[in-house]
């Protein structure tokens, strides 16, 4: 007896040891650059600070950061970018000329010429051509990456009729003139054309050369597990000096308790800590433009009552956002534009028309009829909540609502599917460019909706390469959806951020993103 | 051995009902591996096209119809092949053992100390049956394994870690850390695991306490401890040589058979701790739709209880004669 038990006992106790053991092995392993340096050695580029500038932000495991293994979700693209450049950059103002030192559109709007940037360096010290922007154009079409490829530039709606280098030129002709191709073409992530040529499956490629960019920092440390990330300046980066020497990425349990301990530089606050921070030299806090947001989707097949305009109108009346905004997002959010582009996009109409909170106006469009419809909804609290109180607003007009609270996945392919009658959605990506609301408004977008007017405006809005135009068509475009009400934008939220400007004072933004960790401006010296 | 040729068919029949569960079950639930228009605030999501859908689909074999796709599955579940990740980019294989090493040993290590704790308070309780010592450890310990262990875990998290910061608030181990020793760097993780372990070890102690109390009970009261006891032997020795090793039989065989309920003890206070175990894998592979990462650790989950079901039905054949398999 006595035996047998330590016959059993000790091999599980070797196993519990040898395992533990193996966990502390597999830490050093995953590193990503085999050309990986110190930082003290980085920062000789940098001469006049003597200790290297390290960042440390809040991490988590979003992929390796390589154009086809990061995740789909989450900020793996944007911790990519930092390893891989494109033709244009994002800018604090709009499109900035990067690897692509300047360009040239044709005045048939047809001809796309790119002056590719000489001097460019590999992180592993080859020289990047202009045959690696062809190649990457053509790899990534055949090969789209995880961030997938703007449907412009896939195979099924391509109206890229050719693409060749001339000299250091980069030459694209279009079938057809596009508002967004520019943007388009200038997000590519360009990849060396030494590494890739021989990828079959781009996939499966986890060599750790498949992180290899020429972008201004190199990935020197990744741990899957741990979810940490370590991003060191590279040296031989031809553009801006690399402000900060350092970055990286360690997971954090509670942001504002790993910010108060220094573990990190820079944390997300809600307004309820906004007091602590607001009236000390040693903080700084800024504001996120509000290009995430919540919307209420309107299925016009499955609840035909809402075909009436006055219906979804009074609905628009009938829900106090302003009072969403208060108690759901405590006050971190402003109010949508009504034309959906949000108001801190450049692109938003001052004037288009507003649905201020009006109950009798909302009872007098629905004439004293009663409707019930079901609302669907991710668990999230804060959709929950946000329910509760639609709810409460719509009952008070004699809307009836049930809600269907469903995890997030399912949302979103009952959304995908139309299977909801009215369905709640927040995400992000609303600053970005007026393309977006061709996939949001026209053609069938909008389950048993169709305006032909919105159509027509969408398609000549992306038309249009003259930007005060277009400005002019996106402008009426917003004044036409918010008279229609096909959909209805909640609220989009402004979060803040609070860092300690003694350490490093350069967060930014990009022009079409709400958030100050992901541009790679913000570790540049110019912005 | 005549207990292989009996139960191994049965192992066989359970495991193959396992993984046909294990494929269906993730294609029931709604929505797919590509599907996203949400996306948690502030952060963004890739939306996919219904061409590149189609496109991923097609490239994950996700396009067949399922008697084809079940087919493949299981052939290549059979050839050791478990497939690749569709969110996380690596061989579910590589996936899967990058998180053991992390689920295994606390799992282990509180499932012995539950069992060591709870029969040692378990045999106290019982020599002294009635006691306060008994009454006390009763009440307290029947109170404890009725909390579920994640609050237990939260309440840990925010008093011990958060509140007087004497442990660490997340991860396995320090981010970034160069370790002088070895002995340093066990030292850094046993201080990370400590509160996992802390925490399901509290969760499972009820059960092995209630066990030994029980056993230990009944074989106090036989003719042979009063034997014992008369021939003036210590106490000590009476307890913990003659009775213990009689009521140690349904306890092992316990241990064994605990190994599944700790696994699942384990998913939550991974995730309640961001440990980076197989449990705060599982929750994301879940929440991704990652059908081939689900498959396989829930394979592995199963795999490894039937293997600890077959170890205790062995055991118990050997310790306890009168048991016909």
């Amino acid at each position: 007896m006595r035996n047998l038990g330590k016959k059993i006992l000790l091999p599980i106790l070797a196993l519990s040891m040898l395992l533990s053991l193996s966990a502390c092995g597999s830490k050093t392993g995953d590193t990503g650059d085999q050309e990986s340096k110190s930082p003290v050695e980085s920062s000789q580029a940098n001469n006049d600070r003597e200790e290297p500038l390290v960042i440390t932000l809040s991490g988590g495991d979003c992929g390796y950061p390589s154009p086809y293994l990061h995740y789909s979700r989450g900020p793996g693209s944007f911790k990519m970018r930092l390893v891989f450049d494109s033709l244009l950059e994002h800018g604090e103002e709009g499109l900035i000329p990067w690897l692509a030192e300047d360009y040239n559109i044709s005045e048939d709007g047809l001809t796309y010429t790119f002056k590719i940037r000489e001097g460019v360096k590999w992180h592993d010290g080859e020289e990047m051509s202009p045959e690696d922007v062809l190649f990457s154009f053509e790899y990534q079409t055949a090969n789209p990456p995880v961030g997938g490829i703007s449907t412009a530039l896939g195979k099924e709606n391509n109206i890229i009729t050719d693409m060749t280098i001339d000299g250091n030129n980069f030459i694209v002709t279009l079938s057809q003139k596009s508002a967004a191709m520019l943007n388009n073409l200038g997000s590519v992530r360009i990849i060396p054309k030494h590494i890739w040529e021989n990828v079959e499956n781009p996939k499966e490629f986890t060599d750790e050369v498949c992180g290899i960019g020429c972008g201004p920092y190199m990935i020197t440390e990744y741990n899957k597990e741990q979810g940490t990330y370590k991003f060191e300046a590279f040296k031989d980066y031809w553009g801006q000096n690399q402000e900060v020497d350092v970055i990286q990425f360690v997971p954090v349990s509670d942001g504002i308790l790993a910010f108060d301990s220094g573990e990190i530089d820079l944390t997300g606050i809600t307004p309820d800590v906004y007091e602590k921070y607001a009236h000390s030299d040693e903080y700084k806090i800024i504001n996120n433009p509000g290009f995430w947001g919540y919307k209420m989707g309107f299925n016009l097949e499955k609840a035909p009552a809402l075909q009436d305009i006055n219906v979804r109108k009074a609905i628009a009346y009938a829900i106090n956002r302003t009072d969403l905004i208060d108690k759901v997002a405590r006050g971190a959010a402003i109010l949508p534009g009504e034309g959906y582009i949000p108001q801190q996009s450049v692109w938003y109409n001052k004037n288009v028309k507003a649905y201020e909170f009006d109950p009798e106006k909302a009872k007098d469009l629905l004439d004293g009829k009663t409707y019930d419809f079901k609302l669907t909804i991710s668990s999230s609290n804060d959709e929950v909540r946000m329910a509760e109180l639609i709810k409460l607003n719509l009952a008070d007009v004699g809307i009836n609502i049930t809600v269907e609270s469903v995890d997030s996945k399912t949302r979103d392919s009952m959304y995908k599917n139309g299977e909801y009658q009215l369905i709640l959605n927040g995400y992000g990506g609303w600053g970005g460019d007026p393309e977006l609301l061709l996939s949001q408004y026209a053609y069938g977008a909008i389950p048993g909706y169709s305006n032909e007017q919105i159509n027509k405006l969408c398609d000549e809005q992306l038309l249009e390469t003259d930007q005060a135009k277009r400005m002019k068509i996106v402008y009426e475009l917003q004044n036409v959806i918010a008279d229609e009400v096909p959909q209805l934008p909640l609220y989009n939220t402004t979060g803040m951020s609070v860092y300690r400007p003694a350490k490093y004072d350069g967060w930014t933004y990009m022009f079409d993103h709400h958030e100050t960790t992901h541009p790679k401006i913000s570790y540049l010296a110019e912005k | 051995m005549r207990i292989f040729r009996k139960r191994i068919p049965e192992y066989l029949i359970t495991l193959f009902a396992i993984i046909t569960l294990n494929f269906f079950i993730p294609r029931i639930m709604p929505g797919d591996p590509f599907t996203f228009v949400s996306s948690e605030e502030n952060s963004v999501s890739t939306v996919y096209t219904d061409e590149e859908v189609a496109r991923l689909k097609a490239y994950y074999g996700l396009d067949k119809p399922l008697p084809e796709q079940y087919l493949n599955y299981l052939g290549n579940t059979l050839r050791g092949d478990f497939g690749y990740s569709i969110y996380f980019n690596d061989t579910v294989l590589n996936l899967v053992g990058g998180r053991i090493v992390y689920t295994l040993p606390i799992a282990i290590s509180s499932l012995l100390l539950s069992c060591l704790l709870g029969c040692l308070i378990g045999c106290m309780s019982a020599y002294k049956r009635s006691g306060i010592f008994d009454r006390v450890s009763y009440a307290l310990i029947t109170i404890f394994s009725q909390i579920p262990s994640f609050l237990i875990g939260v309440f840990f998290l925010f008093f011990l870690a958060g509140k007087l910061g004497w442990f660490p608030l997340s991860g396995a181990m320090k981010a970034f850390a160069t370790y002088e020793s070895g002995f340093e760097k066990l030292r850094d993780i046993l201080y990370h695991a400590f509160l996992p372990v802390l925490t399901l070890t509290l969760a499972h102690i009820g059960e092995f306490y209630l066990l030994s109390r029980n056993s230990m009970i009944s074989v106090l009261s036989k003719d042979y401890i009063v034997t014992a006891r008369a021939k003036g032997l210590l106490k000590k020795r009476v307890l913990y040589v003659h009775a213990l090793k009689n009521a140690m039989l349904p306890i092992i065989t316990r241990l064994c058979m605990s190994l599944g309920t700790i696994f699942g003890g384990a998913v939550l206070i991974e995730n309640v701790f961001n440990y980076p175990g197989l449990g705060t894998l599982m929750r994301q592979a879940i929440t991704y739709r990652d059908y081939t990462l689900i498959q396989g650790i829930f394979l592995f989950f199963a795999f490894t209880v039937l293997v600890m079901n077959m170890i205790a039905d062995i055991i118990y054949g050997k310790l306890d004669p009168r048991v016909e398999l």
